[in-house]
């Protein structure tokens, strides 16, 4: 294989995996919002895109009409759940992503069913080499993942951002202030399931097939693990997150074709996943990169930062 | 033509089988405060100690039960202390402790996987079938029952006559209470986690021995399992098991109704999500309210 290939099909992706990583830190990082069912809203936005696509819409109309589905959808499946409590949420979208799998795999005339399905890529040239379709996947993924970067960024630091941090931290604190838990809820969690049904749309039109196999619970949990090691509640921290598994990934990919286990690699490196997580659950709660301070002009007048609150507690 | 006894008798085996599974998940659930998704690994865990003890052993059901019951209760347990028990301590959120079930699971999902393999096993012990009237029911199914039965007799006598199954309420309703009144809750929290996965081992084996035995055999039941607990209230034994003879006759009701329509019976699941939505809209706490004592 050409190895210029292989490391753009990395970076790809990495974007790829980026979109979906910031997807779920908006819902789990900065609104406390346990999503364990993201395939299903990546799901959405690759059927969404296969879908149109073949009755040749415009790649980018069938891109925003992934999102826009997924965060349709999206609503609709967290709105039972948005005035409980967190785990009813967890259960739901779980149950939703395993429901929806189903519905794919035995409707055939929706996209093959279990045969899948070929799907076109966005954009193409005639007569084009792999690296020039690699070069275009990558300039059209890392558009959209800088899009929704500054859509979250911008986002995650404005009043917005600190009402459903605040919402995350102590619910009956932001609710005594007038702030609508289950509104903010809703809207952080279609606008989540929006990007990673973006996400999903570039996904399949990059990989030019799907079948209902490739989302697996395994495909959420991965992107769990993107967050939680890279840092929840920042954006760097999921972007950083993403581009570290997809590194392990690859690393494992070339060291079990050298080193032979007594284990079967395939198993293995879920296992390794499994222990990580509960690893950096039990001793890094935070990640590797740490949440930023909320800095407002009023804050620091007032208490000069958090040192205030600190000594009074000690 | 439906044989409409049939369906009814199905429905009392699905529903034994939901509640077998679902006691144990509905109690750790009421206790830690939290689901543990790695309940599904239990089931799975604990087919394949019984299937160790009843296939290339060959001792038969009753020791592998037995066995299995054991075995996984205490790999339950040792799950709590090692990983649910400090998090806890390090005062880990809600959202930390599901996403730890759910590592957990994968570590024991892809360990098994590793060990027995991917290739669905089978139970080879072939169970007599009786013919009553209409109904047909197989041995498997008696004991099925029976150990649906005899299991709610035990948990009900336990939960109410004895030291353990009173602390267990009392952590149940109010930790803090209970903790001032001298039970010492980390203990019985551990107990409920050996009983709780040794009972899904007990429902492992016997979905195992109906079907087949794979490192995914608890995850196919875990959504009707979760249903049935959320159904029959948090924490509450006698809600789960008027909530596991719904589920299981919606299901059963719902197979023939797939079929009339024409439609894929797989999405027998469906069904059980539909209740979960529905319990979640209509009466987020279940049947708990139904129940007081629990």
């Amino acid at each position: 294989m050409d190895p210029l290939v292989y490391i753009l099909d990395f970076i790809v992706l990495v974007g790829i995996f980026s979109i979906f990583s910031l997807s779920l830190n908006i819902e789990f990082g900065f609104a406390g919002l346990a999503n364990f069912g993201k395939v299903a809203f990546v799901l959405i936005g690759a059927y969404t895109y296969t879908l149109l696509s073949n009755i040749n819409v415009p790649f980018f109309l069938c891109l925003i009409a992934g999102a826009i589905a997924s965060a349709i959808i999206g609503f609709f499946v967290s709105l039972p759940t948005l005035k409980l409590r967190e785990d009813y949420l967890a259960i739901v979208v779980l149950a939703f992503g395993e429901i929806l799998k189903i519905i794919v795999k035995s409707e055939g005339w929706i996209a093959g069913g279990v045969w899948g399905t070929p799907v076109y890529p966005a954009i193409s040239i005639a007569g084009s080499s792999t690296r020039l379709d690699m070069a275009i996947n990558i300039a059209l993924v890392y558009v959209c993942l800088f899009l929704s970067f500054l859509l979250l960024q911008l986002l995650t630091n404005s009043p917005y951002g600190r009402v459903i941090r605040a919402i995350r931290e102590d619910e009956v604190a932001a609710e005594a202030l007038g702030k609508n838990r289950a509104k903010y809820r809703a809207q952080v969690f279609a606008l989540g399931s929006a990007i990673a049904g973006l996400g999903g749309g570039l996904f399949a039109q990059y990989l030019q097939f799907i079948d209902p196999y490739m989302f697996a619970p395994m495909l959420t949990f991965t992107i769990w693990i993107m967050v939680l090691l890279g840092g929840p509640a920042n954006n760097w921290g999921a972007l950083l997150g993403a581009g570290m598994v997809q590194l392990f990934d690859r690393g494992a990919n070339i060291a079990k074709d050298y080193v032979t286990l007594p284990i079967d690699p395939g198993n293995l490196q879920y296992i390794i996943y499994g222990v990580l997580i509960i690893l950096v659950l039990l001793y890094r709660p935070q990640g590797l990169l740490k949440e930023s301070q909320v800095k407002t002009k009023a804050g620091e007048s007032i208490f000069n930062g958090r040192d205030f609150a600190k000594n009074k507690g000690d | 033509m439906v044989n409409w006894a049939q369906v009814f008798v199905n429905s009392g085996i699905t529903g034994s089988l939901y509640l077998i599974g679902a006691v144990g998940l509905t109690l750790t659930y009421g206790l830690s405060k939290f689901p543990n998704f790695a309940h599904a690994e239990f089931i799975t865990l604990g087919a394949f100690f019984g299937y160790i003890v009843a296939e290339p052993l060959g001792l038969g059901l009753p020791p592998s039960l037995i066995v299995a019951f054991l075995v996984t209760g205490l790999v339950g347990l040792l799950c709590y202390r090692v990983i649910f028990q400090p998090l806890s301590k390090k005062g880990a959120t809600l959202i930390h402790l599901m996403v730890a079930s759910i590592a957990l699971g994968l570590v024991l999902r892809y360990s098994i996987g590793s060990i027995w393999g991917w290739e669905p096993l089978y139970f080879k012990t072939s169970w007599p079938s009786f013919d009553i009237g209409i109904i047909r029911i197989t041995g498997l199914w008696i004991w099925l029952i029976f150990v649906a039965i005899t299991l709610s007799i035990i948990m009900h006598l336990i939960l109410v006559h004895t030291r353990i199954g009173k602390a267990i309420r009392a952590t149940k309703s109010n930790p803090e209470l209970a903790l001032a009144s001298g039970i010492n809750i980390n203990r019985v929290i551990l107990v409920t986690w050996f009983i709780g996965a040794g009972l899904a081992a007990v429902a492992g084996i016997f979905r195992a021995a109906n079907t087949q035995i794979w490192p995914m055999t608890g995850w196919d039941i875990i959504l009707p399992i979760f249903a049935v607990a959320i159904l029959g209230g948090i924490g509450n034994f006698y809600g789960s098991i008027v909530a596991a003879f719904i589920i299981g006759l919606a299901e059963n009701l719902g197979v023939v109704a797939l079929m009339t329509l024409g439609l894929s019976t797989s999405y027998r699941i469906a069904i059980a999500f539909i209740i979960l939505i529905l319990t979640l809209i209509i009466r987020p706490e279940g049947l708990a309210m139904l129940f007081r004592r629990s």
